[in-house]
């Protein structure tokens, strides 16, 4: 089996309508026969690009930040550019950019996500970086010419808020660590943001996946909840328009492989995992009582194609039912 | 009656500001002084006439002083309007009178009473300190300062009396102010003696104050009733201020239904003293009377509607309706619905445990409910303590019912050992309810202070081998400091140091003192000579005859044992070396000099064993061997600061952390309990805690972890419910186990170790 067929498998074992980011371009190889393929399968850029620091703690954390969101991108499936320090200066951004428009296709995705401090005169959004600072503006050329469709531009930087307007576009969500503008406070964000990539709790449908949509959920909150715990008013409130749901950013877990013939195992978990959708959409209709015997059903029988799915990896976890440890033992 | 004390509503308010707690008791004495001195002592009071009608025929009164509503003099224009109620009248003319006569130090007098007869204190003030400005000797502007000081509790207040008193030994207000000084920290002689002449005055004002003085002297001794009470109402049968002004008394030494029973007499006989409804309103509150004390606020604001603590405490309890409000045998809880899942089961735990732990150890169990309050807004709870935002305390115990910040009202950062000060404030339920609340202030304090230190949940855990300081539990180093200056007040006058500080780290010094004083006591005499100590102040010895009779030594002894035991505690202390050295430690983190920072941090450890305050140097010290690559060594110094009582979040974590990596999990669910208990409201610590639990088969526990944390929303439902289902499962209560485990999945239909514990549950 080639590697594309693979992907291709575990992208329907693991969910639909995921469809943004599945591979690096080089590992995609013709489909075998027995495979469904899909027509126009996109690929996933991201250019991540940290901007100055201004003070050292600021520099190492954006540093930081941008490395963790282009590991997970790459572990994900993207390709990945990332900018950084002096090389994230305003004809960088822009070169790579270009460079990705020339590449990529109607059918690719393209994430870029900008780290570090932002600032906004009344008129325009500028991010910082070393040499001129591009405005809102011009990012919002320069990705004019990228052809990708789905597009998700980050903004994690204070005053990001004021690049939303310049940034709107049919097909291209924008998220921004600020409401506004006006809220020019160094924003914790991005931090945030970094974070989510890496946490488990980000994943809220449990698909081993963490869409741009769940790590601003995830970032949302934990700013919200920062501010709460330290008595502070908030200075920053993080906004997302656009759907960010396609947009696979991170794995909570590696990918996984699926032999020939646990294909139909994989296109029963879709099947079931469709039943439950619909079952849930139903919900008013239905007593409680049906609608849990219902869904108890069906998920017991995805719980046994999933046992079957894993016993053929021979990935069965460790059972977390029995007590390792008791209550006196310390030293 | 002095009717220049009330008022009644005029056209508009005055600015409001605020003023200490209980003004507006003083605030009422302070009038009926001056009028009384006005009326008095003057021939200078051209409206005396008018005032005396007041007791016998308040109708003719008003006429009276309606009949100088036009007078040519704005001050006196001043006078009868503020007589009548009309206040903004009254201050406009008094801004004219002082206008007409910029050197009169009276009349800026008289404005400053009618601003403290309107709360606002620090305008009164403004105006005192311009007639003394005016006039050296003016006496009216000098107590008219120490009214002001009286009502926040300030030392200075009897500085000016003490005053006064030394130019004018037959100033009767100034005597009334004495004695009213003496008797707020039961110096019962010194009162009487001051009352002797204002008993006798020829004004009938002054000698009517001088009863009520008088009779609360009576109370306070428990003698009653007071033959005082019969003659003060014979001279004026509605003279409510009387009952007022015994009820004060009991209030400030915490007998909280004596002075209501007191408060109810003032208003039955004199039904428009607002200031007793307000009173009476806050102390129904203080007992747990919450229907009729809002009956009773709002009937003190219909009167009196400029009272800020009365309109502060009404809208706070118009806040409170949402609350939840959970009972059971031990334990009457109101909390915030958005706390009430994580907190309400370690505040019945904390409670109970310490309602039984201290209770044992003095003898006296409460059989009855402790009232607890959980306030998020620390505002909230200062208005709901005192009527007034702005105290800086973080718990108050009204006998039964405990006040307190919740966890929320800080922020972690600010370390707030909420916990610890739950179980200092259930402690002095204990006190308070084993004397008849007629325990002192300062064995109240020490008791909890000392019931913190070795049974807390914060408690010492000191390590067999401890020598030396090491031994005990350490206090700030102001403490020390204090002991070495000799500044420490002995303990017949400890109490002081809580109603009247000299200087504002008094305070905090006497805190300690009293916990340090008990702790002496039960080294040097047993624990059950603080329970026998206990037993004097219910039979209600005052303190040199409750140490006297419990000890069997002479209380100056007591100080002088006191005095060498903490020469011995904190011999080695030295807290110049320890200063230093966390300044080298601190400089060294800063600057990566990791050996040079933990070699400072081990000699300011030498210096003042288990400091664990804002400045430890424990955290230090494990993050220069974490730096250096000595896990172990790190993990012991956070150890040490853990078992010293050291509650810092981030440090807990990280200790929990090391724990967990040096395989010691008993010591790290240890560590992740006291974090938990902490930080109660942190969704992660309680689920971490969870899972600890649940991996020491105690899924009972770990299932109120997960509720808890289920009831701060958690950010991932899924998760939440799955745990919920795990804890449940292994409880055999699977039906909760397939509830929650199908809402998990419900939610996230791919989540594999719900799927996996659904076939589990089905198996």
């Amino acid at each position: 089996m080639t590697r594309r067929a693979l992907h291709v498998v575990t992208m329907l074992a693991a969910g639909a309508g995921i469809v943004a980011i599945l591979g690096r371009a080089d590992e995609i190889e013709a489909p075998p026969d027995n495979v469904p393929t899909e027509p126009g399968r996109s690929h996933a850029r991201v250019l991540v690009v940290t901007g100055l620091g201004g003070e050292p703690d600021f520099a190492r954390a954006f540093a930081l930040q941008g490395d963790a969101c282009a590991r997970h991108a790459e572990a994900a499936g993207a390709t990945v550019t990332l900018l950084k320090a002096e090389a994230a200066n305003r004809e960088a951004i822009r070169n790579a950019i270009g460079t990705i428009a020339r590449e990529s296709a109607e059918t690719d995705a393209f994430v870029v996500q900008l780290i570090g401090h932002g600032t906004f005169d009344g008129e325009h959004y500028r991010f910082n970086v070393p040499g001129p600072d591009p405005t809102a503006l011009e990012l919002a050329a320069w990705l004019k010419t990228v052809t990708a469709k789905r597009q998700l531009a980050v903004i994690a930087t204070s005053a990001s808020g004021a690049a939303q307007e310049p940034l709107r576009r049919e097909g291209r969500a924008v998220i921004t660590a600020t409401r506004h503008g006006r809220e020019r406070n160094a924003s914790l964000f991005g931090g945030f943001w970094a974070e989510a990539l890496d946490a488990s709790a980000a994943d809220l449908d449990k698909d081993e996946r963490i869409s741009a949509d769940e790590a601003f959920r995830f970032a949302e909150r934990a700013v919200a909840s920062y501010y709460e715990d330290q008595q502070r008013i908030a200075t920053e409130h993080p906004r997302l328009e656009g759907d960010a749901q396609p947009f696979i950013l991170a794995r909570t877990a590696p990918e996984e492989t699926l032999e020939p013939a646990s294909v139909h195992l994989a296109s029963r978990v879709d099947e079931l995992t469709a039943a439950i959708d619909a079952l849930r959409a139903d919900r008013r209709v239905l007593t409680d009582d049906d609608y849990f015997e219902k869904l108890q059903e069906l998920l017991l029988e995805l719980a046994q194609v999933d046992q079957e799915l894993r016993a053929k990896r021979q990935d069965l976890p460790t059972s977390d039912l029995v007590a390792p440890f008791q209550e006196g033992d310390t030293r | 009656m002095i009717r220049s004390a009330r008022r009644l509503p005029g056209p508009e308010p005055l600015p409001s500001r605020t003023g200490g707690p209980l003004h507006a008791f003083l605030r009422r004495v302070g009038l009926g002084l001056v009028a009384g001195s006005v009326a008095v002592s003057a021939n200078a009071d051209p409206l005396a006439h008018c005032r005396v009608l007041e007791i016998a025929s308040p109708d003719a009164a008003r006429d009276c002083f309606r009949g100088h509503l036009a007078d040519p003099s704005p001050a006196l224009r001043a006078e009868a309007a503020w007589a009548l109620g009309d206040i903004q009248t009254a201050n406009a003319a008094f801004r004219r009178a002082a206008q007409a006569s910029p050197g009169d130090a009276t009349v800026r007098v008289r404005w400053g009473e009618l601003f403290l007869s309107t709360y606002q204190v620090a305008d009164a003030e403004n105006l005192f300190s311009e007639a003394v400005a005016l006039d050296a000797d003016n006496v009216a502007a000098k107590l008219g300062l120490a009214r002001v000081a009286l009502g926040r509790f300030e030392a200075r207040a009897k500085q000016i009396v003490d005053g006064v008193l030394a130019e004018n030994p037959d100033n009767i207000e100034a005597q009334l102010l004495f004695a009213r000084l003496a008797l707020e920290v039961g110096d019962i002689e010194a009162a009487r003696q001051s009352l002797r002449a204002p008993l006798a005055a020829e004004d009938i004002l002054l000698r009517l104050e001088a009863m009520a003085l008088a009779a609360a002297l009576d109370h306070m001794l428990g003698s009653v009733p007071s033959a005082w009470e019969t003659k003060a109402l014979e001279i004026h049968p509605g003279y409510g201020e009387l009952f007022e002004t015994v009820s004060h008394f009991y209030i400030i030494t915490r007998r909280y239904r004596e002075a209501i029973a007191q408060l109810e007499r003032a208003v039955e006989i004199d039904p428009e003293l607002w200031s007793a409804h307000a009173t009476l309103g806050i102390n129904l509150l203080r007992v747990n009377r919450f229907d009729e004390g809002r009956r009773t606020l709002a009937k003190a604001h219909d009167g009196d509607p400029y009272n800020v603590e009365v309109v502060n405490t009404l809208r706070l309890l118009d806040s409170l309706d949402g609350w939840d409000a959970l009972a059971d045998d031990q334990v009457i809880l109101r909390i915030h619905p958005d706390e009430a899942g994580a907190l309400s089961g370690y505040v019945r735990t904390l409670v109970a445990d310490a309602v039984k732990t201290v209770g044992e150890r003095y003898g006296f169990v409460p059989d009855y409910p402790v009232v607890v309050e959980l306030y998020p807004r620390h505002q909230d709870f200062a208005v709901r303590t005192s009527g007034l935002p702005g105290i800086g305390v973080l718990g108050v115990a009204f006998g039964d019912v405990v006040l307190m910040d919740s966890p929320s009202a800080r922020s972690f950062d600010e370390g707030f050992d909420w916990a610890s000060a739950l179980w200092h404030e259930v402690a002095h339920v204990v006190t308070l309810g084993a004397t008849d609340n007629l325990v002192s202030r300062w064995f109240s304090e020490g008791v909890s202070v000392v019931e913190e230190w070795q049974t807390g949940p914060s408690r010492l855990q000191a390590v067999d081998a401890a020598v030396g300081p090491a031994r005990y539990r350490a206090v700030p180093l102001a403490v020390v400091e204090a002991h070495r200056e000799a500044e420490m007040l002995p303990v017949a006058v400890l109490d002081e140091g809580f109603i009247r500080p000299r200087h504002p780290g008094q305070v905090m010094v006497s805190y300690n003192q009293a916990g340090l004083l008990c702790e002496f006591i039960a080294q040097a005499h047993g624990q059950a000579a603080l329970a026998r100590i206990l037993d004097a102040y219910r039979d209600g010895k005052d303190t040199v005859d409750a140490l006297e009779a419990a000890l069997q030594i002479p209380h100056g002894a007591v100080d002088e044992a006191f005095s060498a035991y903490l020469d011995e505690r904190f011999a080695g202390v030295d807290p110049a070396a320890f200063e230093a050295a966390m300044q080298e430690a601190v400089d060294a983190v800063s600057t990566g000099a990791w050996a040079v920072a933990a070699d400072a941090a081990r000699r300011a450890i030498a210096s003042y064993p288990n400091a664990i305050g804002e400045s430890s140097p424990y955290p230090l010290l494990a993050q220069a061997e974490m730096h250096q690559g000595n896990r172990t060594a790190a993990v012991d110094a956070l150890m040490r600061y853990w078992r010293a009582g050291g509650r810092s979040p981030r440090a807990l974590a990280r200790l929990a952390d090391g724990l967990a990596d040096a395989q010691r999990p008993g010591d790290a669910l240890a560590v992740h309990r006291s974090l938990a208990l902490t930080t109660p409201l942190s969704i992660d610590r309680r689920l971490r805690l969870g899972d600890d639990l649940l991996a020491f088969g105690k899924p009972r526990e770990a299932l109120q972890e997960y509720l808890a944390a289920k009831s701060l929303k958690p950010h991932d439902t899924a998760d939440a419910h799955y745990r919920l289902a795990r804890a449940y499962h292994r409880l055999n209560e699977s039906e909760d186990a397939r509830r929650h485990v199908l809402l998990a999945l419900e939610i996230a239909p791919r989540f594999r170790d719900a799927l996996s514990l659904l076939l589990e549950i089905n198996r």
